[in-house]
C-alpha cells in the first residue's frame, strides 16, 4: 500500500516533527506502507532529519519519496503518480491539499475510491475520544474522509511508538544506561563530561518567550541542594532564558543549545530529570519519556489553554499520591495562566516545590507514561484504521 | 464554493450528487489549524441523517436553491407553518427539518425568515444571524456584574435554555448569535 503524507510547516517544527516521526514509526511496522511525503518547507524537514535535501523536489529518503509540496508538479511527479495513483491520503493537522494532488484526486475520470485522513492534533481533551475516527467529508462520494485524534486515552489513536524514542526510554530506564546517554549526548553537544555525571540534575528549557526570572531563582535555589545544569533549548525560551539567568548573576551551568535534529533531541528528553516542553510533539515525547515535565501550552484567546492543560492535568492525576499531585497542578496551571506571551510576561508559579519533589512524582510519571504505551503505538492503529476503510 | 467555516444551521451543499442539509451543529472544537466541527446533516435525496467531523479546510460545491421570505404562521404540534410574504401561500416545514433552528423561533415573531426550496420544495430555514428573544425565566440577576464572563443558564420565550451573563434577569431583551447560541448583547 502507498501512502501520501502531508504535511505544513505552521510554524517552529511541530508539525514536521510529528510527521517525521510518523513516517518513520510507519516504516517500522511490520508491514510497512510505500511512503510519500510531501512537505511544504523542506528547510524545516532537513533541519529535523538532515538526509533531506531542500534543494530536491523529487528525492528519495531512507526509502522514502519525499516531494515538494511546491513545485508545479504534476508534470513533474507524473512519474510518481502513474504507476502508483495517490489512493490513501493522511493529512496532517487539516493541512489541506497542493493544488497538483488536489486535481488528482478529485479528477472525474478516475473512479477509483480514495480515503483521506485527517490526523488532528494532540489534545487531552475528551472531544479526541468523541472525535477518533468520525467519518469526515468532501465533495466528492469517490473521495471518503476520516478524523483520526491522537491522545492520551484507550479510545483515541494513542501516541507515536517510533522505534528510536522507544530504545532511548529502553536505555535510559536504569541508572547505568541512563550515564551512558548522559556521557554520549555531553560528547556530542561539546558539554564538559563532569557535567554529565549522575550527581547533576539536569534540566531542559524548551518553553515560549516568557520573563524566566522566577523560573530561574527557583532553579537557583533548588541548586544549593545538589549541582545544576539546564539546558536551554533552541527557540523563543532560549534569549529570555539566558537574560535571566545573566541577570541572577549565573546561579547555576547554563548550556546554550544549539537546533537538534530530532533522535538527538528525544535522548535528552529521556536523559534529563525535569523538563519544560511545549508544542505536541515534545509533550507527547516528554509524557512518555516517564521523566517529571511541565508542559507550557501555546496561549490562546481567552486563556482557552488553560482548558488543554486542566485535561492534560486529568489525564495524569490517577496516578499520582493526591497530596503529590495538587502542587504539580497549582505548578502547570500558575505557569500557563496568561493571555500572552512576551519577554516581560510574567507568571505566578513556582516551579521549587516539583523540583524538590521530582524523584518522588517521578513514580507518578513513569506510571502514566507505561499506561500511554500500553495505550499502543498510533502509526499502527493508524494503519489498522487504514486496511479496515480502504 | 463553500468552505467548512460558513456551514452553519440550514446550509445547503452537495457531495456528488447528494444534496445535504446542516441540520445541527454537535460542537465546535479548536483543531491544529481552525475549528473542528461534529455536525449532523441529512440527505435530501434519502431521507437519511449523518453525524459528521468536519475539519476546517473543506470545500463544498453550491446548490441552486430558491430563497423566499417568509414568516412563522403558526406551530401544529411538530410542523411550523410559514407564511409567503409575497404570495400568501403557507408551506410546511416538520421540526425535524428546522434542526436547531426551531429553538429560536415563535409565532409571535416579526422578523422575516428564508426558507430554501429544492426542486420545488421547502428543505430548510435560514435565519438572520442576531435575533432578539425575550428571557422567561432565569436566576436573579447580579447588578453590577457587566463582565459577561460569568454566565448562568435562561430560558427564552420560545422555550429555548441559553447562558447568558449574571446580570440579565426575567424579561431582560437579549440579542442572540443564531449560528451558535451565544449571547451578543442586551437589548435597550
Amino acid at each position: 500500500m502507498t501512502i501520501d503524507l502531508l504535511c505544513k510547516v505552521v510554524d517552529n517544527f511541530g508539525d514536521i516533527g510529528v510527521a517525521y516521526r510518523l513516517a518513520r514509526a510507519l516504516s517500522e511496522l511490520d508491514d510497512p506502507p510505500t511512503l510519500r511525503i510531501i512537505v511544504d518547507n523542506l528547510e524545516a524537514f532537513n533541519a529535523l532529519c538532515p538526509e533531506v535535501d531542500p534543494r530536491q523536489n523529487v528525492q528519495l529518503v531512507r526509502g522514502w519519496t519525499v516531494l515538494s509540496w511546491h513545485a508545479d508538479a504534476l508534470m513533474s511527479y507524473r512519474s510518481c503518480y502513474e504507476r502508483d495513483p495517490a489512493r490513501v491520503v493522511l493529512e496532517a493537522f487539516a493541512c489541506g491539499r497542493p493544488e497538483w494532488l488536489e486535481t488528482m484526486l478529485f479528477d472525474p475520470a478516475d473512479l477509483a475510491t480514495k480515503t483521506i485522513i485527517n490526523i488532528e492534533y494532540l489534545t487531552a481533551e475528551p472531544y479526541a475520544d468523541e472525535f477518533h475516527l468520525m467519518p469526515s467529508l468532501t465533495r466528492s462520494p469517490l473521495v471518503r474522509k476520516y478524523m483520526f485524534m491522537p491522545g492520551f486515552t484507550a479510545n483515541t489513536g494513542g501516541l507515536i511508538l517510533d522505534g528510536h524514542f522507544l530504545d532511548s526510554i529502553g536505555h535510559g530506564i536504569d541508572s547505568r544506561g541512563r550515564q551512558a546517554m548522559r556521557v554520549e549526548l555531553a560528547r556530542r553537544l561539546g558539554i564538559a563530561a563532569e557535567l554529565a555525571s549522575e550527581q547533576h540534575t539536569w534540566i531542559v528549557v524548551f518553553g515560549y518567550e516568557r520573563d524566566y526570572s522566577r523560573i530561574v531563582a527557583d532553579i537557583a535555589e533548588f541548586g544549593r541542594q545538589r549541582p545544576v545544569v539546564v539546558f536551554a533549548a533552541n527557540g523563543k525560551s532560549q534569549p529570555c532564558l539566558e537574560a535571566a539567568w545573566q541577570n541572577a548573576g549565573r546561579p547555576f551551568a547554563l548550556e546554550r543549545l544549539p537546533f537538534l535534529e530530532q533522535l538527538v533531541w528525544d535522548a535528552l528528553l529521556v536523559a534529563t530529570d525535569f523538563s519544560i516542553v511545549r508544542g505536541e510533539d515534545s509533550l507527547s515525547r516528554a509524557a512518555l519519556s516517564g521523566r517529571p515535565f511541565l508542559w507550557h501550552a501555546y496561549p490562546q484567546d481567552d486563556a482557552y489553554q488553560l482548558v488543554k492543560v486542566r485535561a492534560l492535568l486529568e489525564r495524569m492525576a490517577p496516578y499520582f499520591a493526591p497530596d503529590l499531585f495538587a502542587p504539580l497542578r497549582e505548578t502547570f496551571i500558575a505557569f500557563n495562566d496568561r493571555t500572552t506571551d512576551g519577554p516581560h510576561v510574567i507568571g505566578t508559579e513556582s516551579i521549587l516545590p516539583v523540583l524538590q519533589a521530582a524523584s518522588s512524582l517521578q513514580t507518578g510519571f513513569a506510571g502514566w507514561s507505561a499506561v500511554l504505551a500500553s495505550n499502543g503505538n498510533m502509526a499502527a492503529h493508524l494503519m489498522t484504521c487504514i486496511h479496515k476503510i480502504v | 464554493m463553500l468552505v467548512t467555516s460558513q456551514l452553519r444551521v440550514g446550509s445547503i451543499f452537495k457531495v456528488g450528487k447528494d444534496v445535504l442539509v446542516v441540520q445541527r451543529m454537535l460542537g465546535q472544537k479548536g483543531g491544529r489549524n481552525g475549528m473542528v466541527t461534529k455536525m449532523r446533516v441529512k440527505n435530501l435525496l434519502t431521507g437519511g441523517t449523518s453525524d459528521l467531523g468536519l475539519d476546517s479546510g473543506e470545500k463544498f460545491d453550491e446548490v441552486d436553491l430558491d430563497l423566499h421570505n417568509m414568516k412563522l404562521s403558526y406551530i401544529d404540534g411538530d410542523t411550523y407553518v410559514f407564511l409567503d410574504q409575497t404570495s400568501f401561500e403557507q408551506y410546511e416545514l416538520a421540526k425535524d427539518d428546522l434542526g436547531d433552528n426551531a429553538q429560536y423561533l415563535t409565532p409571535e415573531d416579526d422578523f422575516d425568515v428564508e426558507i430554501t426550496f429544492y426542486e420545488g420544495k421547502p428543505v430548510g430555514v435560514v435565519l438572520p444571524i442576531a435575533i432578539d428573544r425575550t428571557i422567561t425565566y432565569c436566576e436573579p440577576g447580579i447588578k453590577g456584574d457587566t463582565s459577561g464572563k460569568s454566565t448562568k443558564p435562561a430560558t427564552l420565550d420560545s422555550g429555548y435554555v441559553v447562558q447568558v451573563p449574571l446580570f440579565c434577569d426575567i424579561g431582560t431583551k437579549i440579542k442572540l448569535d443564531t449560528r451558535d447560541g451565544s449571547f451578543i448583547e442586551r437589548v435597550k
